[in-house]
């Protein structure tokens, strides 16, 4: 019988102890699985929601990236000298308000106001309708995306007039509310769970602003539009982000250009160095846990069966198979248990990310726990390490097992 | 605008301040004061009593002499905490005189921000509320978190979840040691049930020996814990070089420890012994 048959024996033999065991490598396992996943999901679901806006590029009127920005003075005077630069493919210009929607004269909803200068797609999901139109072909005055879960709660769908105020809720304002026309019902990938968004184009939003006078002349570029506090830009894939970024610092040394790059890493640094640190600790606690606790049931067991061992060495078993069968069993145990960690961590996972996503502000679309092989890989190394060096010591104790005193000891005493 | 000049005076800090020490010329008028971090003291090499130059931007524009009144420790933020704390405390109008245009006379008029404690804090919501109507383009955000917005609180919930993920795989190997002392023990409880012992007496012994283990166990995990807490919070304070306290024992979480284990021992003790303790005494000699 080989080293695995008679460890497959040994395990069956012991059912209970060998099932609770691998119940608690699975459990633990789990554990190790999400913080592995955990160690770089919050970043690359970060990198991929940025590069989701098909722009590599951000730039910002003030230090970092706030959550309050402040418009960018001439910004589309900006938006002209950025396209006119060769590492340059595309501009977007982009400013937040806070606003409220009104439907029918029911009572209005807080809602983040965002205008921008992308037409035909941008960082939304059409769910139902059509995209923003481009200035030229519209006669709309306000064409409007509104967030699917606020199209719920207000009963608007695809050809609905929503008010729009500039203003937070309670807040007097002598600014008019603009009648805006719903075009398309979006997922937005930037907004926040809890956040009801719409989306305008710029020359809307000026309108809005109280511009209205203005607001022909500025489609026209005769008049400068109300300034984004958000720019976005696109370099051509042969030149690169970097060389683009440099070339816009040249342009405009008052401004903040980061790319996206320079986003994740500053992001890395700051705001994600707490899962990292927590997933570090809690990945080399839960291994430790796993180890001492395979290697003490495994010793343990060797202990209880040194006489039964002892036979199987006196009928003949060699050392290196003995050796073999152990590590054969802490590989079912440790493996058994790795092999359940997978789906059962994949589950943990959805749980554990359900309850960091109720952080306030953070984008719908962000998630902490987000699959990849590596993790995988690591996960299934680091256990095959494990049930090696949990084996370690019964290997040891059986290896130098005095044959004849032992059976003395534990047969016929 | 402020917020970005003082960035910049304090990377022209540090790089001026050997230069401006040693230009520390007599001077009628007592150079202003100003409160330097402990991390930016250290990292310029200044002490207390030091002139220095702060200026606008590294190559020294706009400088202005100060001396270093105090070096202070920065208020731990732990939602900063990786953060570099590169920071100095200067009077407002020191500051103003250093980063306003001149050609402009409303900059001398410019703040970024202004702190406003109210006389009750529950007045907070209506407070900004009336301030953001009665001046437009200001934000008002009241510096209190609830219980929703608190990213610490959904930290707590997600610790929680963790621990209870930890405690049920940690149950089921106790029991599988429990089960391994337990079928060690089938041919001592075997001629304990023979000579008469009644099995709520043997279960009594199995649950009492079940309760002392966690009892002991839950103990020396506290141990562990508050042994361990200084070195753990000394290890990351000089990562990431601040005060911040990362990890603190407190009586309320060491009486939620014990009191998860002792009834998880207790369970594991009787859970693992009850088969033997329910069959019959035949059976437990395997016949």
């Amino acid at each position: 019988m080989t080293s695995l048959g008679l460890a497959w024996r040994t395990t069956k033999r012991y059912r209970v102890r060998a099932v609770l065991a691998v119940i608690g490598v699975a459990i633990i396992g789990a554990l190790l699985f999400d913080m592995l996943l955990l160690s770089r999901g919050l970043l690359d679901s970060f990198a991929d929601l940025l590069s989701s806006s098909g722009f590599d590029i951000r730039i910002v009127g003030s230090e970092g990236v706030p959550i309050v920005r402040f418009p960018i003075d001439g910004s589309t005077r900006l938006a002209a000298d950025l396209r006119a630069l060769p590492e340059v493919r595309d501009v977007v210009l982009i400013r937040v308000e806070r606003a409220t929607a009104q439907v029918n004269g029911r009572t209005p909803r807080d809602v983040t106001l965002v205008g921008t200068t992308q037409t035909g797609g941008g960082p939304w999901t059409i769910v139902k309708g059509t995209n923003l139109p481009s200035a030229s072909s519209s006669s709309d005055r306000c064409p409007m995306l509104i967030a699917r879960r606020l199209a719920a709660a207000l009963g608007v769908v695809p050809g609905s007039v929503v008010d729009l105020s500039v203003r937070p809720a309670g807040i007097a304002s002598a600014l008019p509310a603009i009648a805006c026309r719903a075009v398309g019902v979006v997922n937005f990938a930037f907004a926040a769970t809890d956040e009801d968004s719409v989306a305008t184009t710029m020359i809307a939003l000026q309108d809005a602003l109280g511009l209205a006078a203005e607001a022909p002349r500025a489609k026209a570029g005769q008049l400068q539009a109300a300034d984004a506090d958000l720019v976005l830009v696109a370099s051509r894939p042969a030149v690169g982000s970097a060389a683009a970024v440099r070339a816009i610092e040249r342009l405009r040394p008052d401004l903040r250009v980061y790319s996206n790059e320079d986003v994740i890493a500053q992001f890395n640094q700051n705001g994600f160095a707490y899962f990292r640190q927590i997933s570090l600790v809690l990945s080399s606690l839960t291994m430790t846990f796993a180890f001492l606790l395979v290697a003490t049931l495994l010793t343990v067991s060797v202990n209880q069966r040194l006489g039964e061992i002892a036979a199987l060495r006196a009928l003949g078993i060699r050392r290196a198979r003995i050796a073999s069968m152990l590590l054969w069993e802490s590989a079912l145990l440790v493996g058994g248990g790795g092999l359940l960690a997978l789906p059962l961590g994949g589950l943990l996972a959805l749980a554990l990310d359900h309850i960091l996503r109720q952080m306030p502000g953070l984008p719908e679309r962000l998630h902490f726990f987000v699959f990849n092989w590596r993790a995988v890989t690591t996960h299934l190394v680091v256990f095959g390490m494990t049930a090696a060096a949990a084996a370690a010591y019964p290997v040891w104790l059986t290896a130098r097992l005095p044959i004849a005193e032992t059976l003395r000891r534990e047969v016929v005493g | 605008m402020i917020g970005r000049a003082l960035r910049a005076t304090l990377i022209a800090l540090f790089l001026g301040a050997a230069a401006a020490t040693a230009a520390d010329s007599p001077s009628s008028a007592q150079p202003p004061g100003v409160l330097l971090s402990r991390q930016l003291a250290a990292r310029a090499r200044v002490s207390v009593g030091d002139v220095v130059t702060l200026a606008v931007d590294a190559n020294g524009t706009r400088g202005m002499m100060v001396r270093v009144a105090g070096i202070y420790e920065p208020t731990p933020d732990p939602m900063r905490f990786t953060a570099q704390r590169l920071e100095a405390h200067m009077h407002l109008p020191d500051l103003v005189a250093l980063v306003a245009d001149s050609a402009d006379p409303a900059a001398r008029e410019l703040a970024s921000a202004i702190n406003v404690k109210l006389i009750d804090p529950h007045d907070a919501g209506p407070f900004a509320s009336e301030l953001a109507a009665r001046a437009p383009g200001v934000i008002v955000r009241p510096t209190s978190r609830t219980r929703d917005d608190d990213p610490f609180a959904v930290l707590d919930r997600f610790h929680v979840a963790i621990s209870a993920v930890t405690v049920v795989g940690a149950t089921a190997f106790l029991l599988a040691l429990m089960v391994i002392r337990a079928e060690e023990r089938r041919d001592t409880i075997a001629i304990l049930r023979l000579i008469g012992i009644s099995r709520r007496s043997l279960l009594t012994a199995v649950a009492i020996e079940g309760l002392l283990i966690a009892v002991m166990g839950a103990i020396f995990g506290v141990i562990v814990a508050v042994a361990t807490e200084s070195l753990v919070n000394r290890v990351f304070q000089a990562r990431y070089d601040t005060a911040l306290v990362f990890v603190r024992v407190t009586l309320p979480i060491a009486v939620r420890s014990i009191a998860i284990a002792l009834p998880l021992g207790l369970a594991a003790g009787i859970g693992a012994s009850w088969p033997l303790l329910r069959g019959q005494i035949l059976s437990l000699f395997r016949r």
